[in-house]
This record gives C-alpha cells, sequence and structure tokens, in this order.
C-alpha cells in the first residue's frame, strides 16, 4: 500500500489564491459543503483590543469565541489535501490549496502559550533538536567520560 | 488499518446510500509539509515504517530515496476545519498533519538491535522485509551508523554489529541536546500539571522551582519514545535518573525540612529546653548531683525578653492615663 501526494512543486507555488482556514474548537460532525463563511462567520469577526493585539472575536452559535491569525510554523508550509478514494490499494491525495495563515480559535479563553496548538510547536523543535546529527569525536569524549567515572567508582 | 464503524461507513453498505457516497468521501486533510521535502521533480509518498517508540509501523513521509520525516499528527478532542476557497466546507477531520526531522539512526537502531547483537551484517542483508531493507539501505547513512555500530569493512561491504556502550553514549549526547532546547524555551518539566499560563509570575515568585533532573528526566522520556521499551530503561539508568516516585518521596522528605527550618528558632528552643530539663531533674534524681543549682543548657538559659523590654511611649500614656483606676480585674470579682 503505498500513499501519494499527487502535486509538484510548481502547483503549489501557482496557487494564487490562499485558502482561508478557521480552526474551530467544536467537534463537527459532518464533511462537506455549508453555508457561507463570508456572509455568516466573517462578517462578524472583530478586533478586540482588550484581550490584546490581534485577538478576534467570533461566535458560533452563540458561543463565544476568541481567536488569533497564526501562520504555520517556521521552515513549513500549508497544505490541505483531498483524498478521492481511499479504498484503492495506491492511494492518492490531491491538492486542494495552500494557505499562509489561518485563524486559531479557542472558546472563551484568549490564545496562548498554554493551547496545546502552541505547545506542539514547541515539540516540533524538540524533534528538530533531536535529529541534530552528533558528530562521532563527541562520542569518544563521551566514551572516555563514562570510563572514567567508573574507575573513580572502582 | 482498522476503521471505526461512523454512519458513512455504515452508508457504504446500504445500496440506495452509493450516490451519497462521492460527495461525502472527499474527506480534506490539513498539513504543515516542511520545506525540504518541497523541491525536485519527484512527488511525496507517505510510507509505513517500523517505529520502534510506538512498537508499530508509523508513517513517514518520504521524497524519492533522499528525504525522510515522520509524520505527527496533532489532534485535539474537539477540533473541526472550516475551509473557504470558493465555497466554504466544513472538515470534521480536526488534525494537523506535520513532518518533523527524524534520525533515522533511532529507526536502524531497532533493527541493529534485534539481528546484529550477536555478529556483523551488512545492511541489504539485515532484514527480508522489503520495506525495512529500503529503509535501511536507501535512506540509513552508513556514516551516523558508526555512532551506535561497530562498522568492519572488507573489499566494497561493510557490515554492522551493534555497540551497546556507543550507543548509550550516542543516546545521552541527544538527551543533552533536547535538554538544552528545554531549558533555552523554559518548559516547564517538573511534577505535576501547571498552566503556561501562570507559570510565568509563579517562576518570579518562587525562583528556581525546576531542578535539573526534572529537565534530564523529560529530555529522557522524549528521546525514549524513539526507543524500544528496554533501551529507554536502559538510557534512564544510564543517565541515573531516578523513578519519579522514588524523586517524589525525596522531595516530600525536603519539603518537610524545610517547614522544620522555618520555625527552627522556636521549635527547637522548646525542645532542647524541654530536654534541658528533663536531664536536670533525672540527675537531681539520681542523687549524682548535690547542688540545688539547675543544671543549664546554654539554650535553657536564655532570658526570658518579655520583663526586660522597655515600655513604649504609647504604653507609658496609657500607663499614667490608668494611674488611680481601678484594675479590670476587680469588675469580675465575686463581691
Amino acid at each position: 500500500m503505498s500513499i501519494t501526494l499527487d502535486f509538484d512543486v510548481q502547483q503549489l507555488d501557482n496557487n494564487k489564491r490562499p485558502l482561508e482556514l478557521h480552526y474551530l474548537p467544536a467537534k463537527i460532525d459532518g464533511d462537506g459543503e455549508c453555508a457561507d463563511a463570508n456572509k455568516f462567520f466573517n462578517n462578524y469577526t472583530q478586533e478586540v483590543a482588550d484581550y490584546g493585539p490581534g485577538v478576534l472575536t467570533n461566535c458560533l452559535r452563540g458561543y463565544p469565541l476568541l481567536g488569533k491569525k497564526l501562520q504555520p510554523p517556521e521552515g513549513y508550509k500549508g497544505v490541505v489535501l483531498q483524498e478521492t478514494d481511499p479504498s484503492q490499494t495506491n492511494r492518492q491525495l490531491r491538492l486542494t490549496g495552500t494557505f499562509k495563515d489561518f485563524t486559531y480559535w479557542n472558546y472563551d479563553k484568549v490564545p496562548s502559550k498554554g493551547d496545546g496548538y502552541q505547545q506542539t510547536l514547541l515539540a516540533l523543535e524538540l524533534a528538530e533538536a533531536l535529529a541534530a546529527p552528533i558528530d562521532e569525536s563527541e562520542i569518544e569524549e563521551e566514551l572516555k567520560q563514562q570510563q572514567e567515572t567508573k574507575k573513580e567508582n572502582t | 488499518m482498522s476503521k471505526k464503524s461512523t454512519r458513512s461507513t455504515k452508508l457504504k453498505s446500504d445500496p440506495d446510500a452509493v450516490p451519497k457516497k462521492a460527495s461525502v468521501c472527499a474527506i480534506k486533510k490539513v498539513l504543515f509539509i516542511a520545506h525540504n521535502l518541497l523541491h525536485g521533480e519527484q512527488k511525496i509518498c507517505l510510507e509505513r515504517f517500523y517505529h520502534p517508540g510506538k512498537g508499530r509501523n508509523a508513517l513517514f513521509a518520504t521524497l524519492g530515496d533522499s528525504v525522510i520525516m515522520e509524520v505527527l499528527e496533532y489532534a485535539e478532542s474537539r477540533r473541526s476545519w472550516l475551509l473557504t476557497a470558493l465555497s466554504t466546507e466544513v472538515c470534521s477531520n480536526g488534525r494537523i498533519y506535520i513532518t518533523a526531522p527524524i534520525d533515522l539512526n533511532f529507526l536502524a537502531l531497532h533493527q541493529l538491535r534485534k539481528h546484529c547483537s550477536q555478529r556483523a551484517i551488512s545492511l541489504d542483508s539485515i532484514s527480508e522485509d522489503s520495506d525495512t531493507n529500503r529503509l535501511l539501505t536507501k535512506f540509513v547513512n552508513p556514516e551516523t551508523l558508526k555512532c551506535v555500530a561497530d562498522v568492519k569493512t572488507s573489499g566494497e561491504q561493510s557490515f554492522y554489529k551493534y555497540n551497546a556502550a556507543r550507543t548509550m553514549a550516542w543516546l545521552a549526547l541527544k538527551t543533552r541536546q533536547v535538554m538544552t532546547v528545554l531549558r533555552k524555551k523554559q518548559v516547564h518539566c517538573g511534577r505535576g500539571a501547571k498552566s503556561q499560563n501562570y507559570v510565568q509570575s509563579e517562576k518570579l515568585a518562587d525562583g528556581n522551582d525546576v531542578n535539573e533532573m526534572d529537565y534530564t528526566r523529560m529530555a529522557c522520556d522524549y528521546v525514549g519514545r524513539y526507543l524500544d521499551a528496554d533501551l529507554h530503561e536502559e538510557l534512564t539508568r544510564y543517565l541515573h535518573i531516578p523513578s519519579e516516585i522514588q524523586a517524589l518521596v525525596e522531595e516530600q522528605s525536603n519539603a518537610q525540612k524545610r517547614k522544620s527550618q522555618q520555625s527552627e528558632s522556636k521549635a527547637n528552643s522548646k525542645k532542647i529546653k524541654l530536654a534541658g530539663e528533663d536531664a536536670a531533674s533525672k540527675l537531681r534524681q539520681s542523687g549524682l548531683v548535690d547542688s540545688e543549682e539547675p543544671v543549664t543548657s546554654p539554650t535553657a538559659a536564655a532570658p526570658t525578653p518579655l520583663k526586660e523590654r522597655s515600655l513604649t511611649a504609647k504604653e507609658k500614656a496609657l500607663a499614667k492615663g490608668a494611674k488611680g483606676s481601678k484594675s479590670i480585674a476587680s469588675f469580675f470579682k465575686a463581691k
């Protein structure tokens, strides 16, 4: 079984109209088209200075939302893919579009470092640190030290 | 891959629902793709390789035979996407898939430990499995394998044998790298959960509540996510990390010590005083000491400060005003 992301780099760059994404703090049991977000959602987005710079407010089904525009982490490109037929053995994911930023919405709390999402970005940095290669000479040094401490103990 | 039975899968078994399928099926996925996967003519593939930390196969994104990255999933229990291109769509899959760099030595390590602990084997004959074979021969850089294995070369071929001591050293260095980032980012590593919202002010208040060992433990656990369970345990021993329960007990006993230190002056003098009196009375009883003079311990000799305290101006004024008046106790006397 293989999965191919069926697009090439030119396609990504050519994508003139970036997608507009909202990351909603709600479980929505459904996929597919819905009412026009510009008319029913974006129209009501306001920037409220009380909560800090760049904090937006809106509401979803009467529940207050606090949001912020966020970018994908540095060095990453935001991409939306779509799978037409997952039952095939050679699965293909097609490109729907790309995005430069998205609006992260929280229910009744200002988006902050405490959010799971922003902590994930920390985890990404850890992954980078973990993947950083280690020089052989460092290992030799560590081994030497280890042996010395062993000698001291005995 | 087993699929949860959801409403949509149930629908598929129903022949009448077939036309609906086409519209439901186009499930969108949001990805963050690293720039180093986005170059060249080739298309990105998602492949499954054995992930030792998870103990099963996991998804990796590959670009040809050159770049490989781990696919991480960010999932929160209640999240979904609302996306607008030409029309607006909702997407129930509120996950973000992120490609993260990974050191392939972690994946190779599992194979080396499994197959090459007794004898040296060349990379292409380690595994029969074609996927693993591809992983080891195409992606793993033989140079970096020297960090975890002994390499013997004969002619053009290289043979690798697992080296436990080098592996431990390598893992310890990896742990240190992770620790550096944890400290730089001021990640809270201590016991118990703390909201990030409050961490800053708390740090100001009680200064140094994160100790070195917490960082080491966190870093070690993070590295352990890419290791076989037994290797993780070995690393924990190697880094001399006490188990969390042990650390908890130690910390509690420390906390108690601190408490007693706070009220040290009071408690101590009292205790010693009592002990001194006890000793004195015992001595008297035993008849070893004849003199009536009490045996004084240095702390017990501390003069009672109350009487010697000179009266303040206010108290003096009060005392002056109270001259000639009855003692308050007289009001309560039986008449």
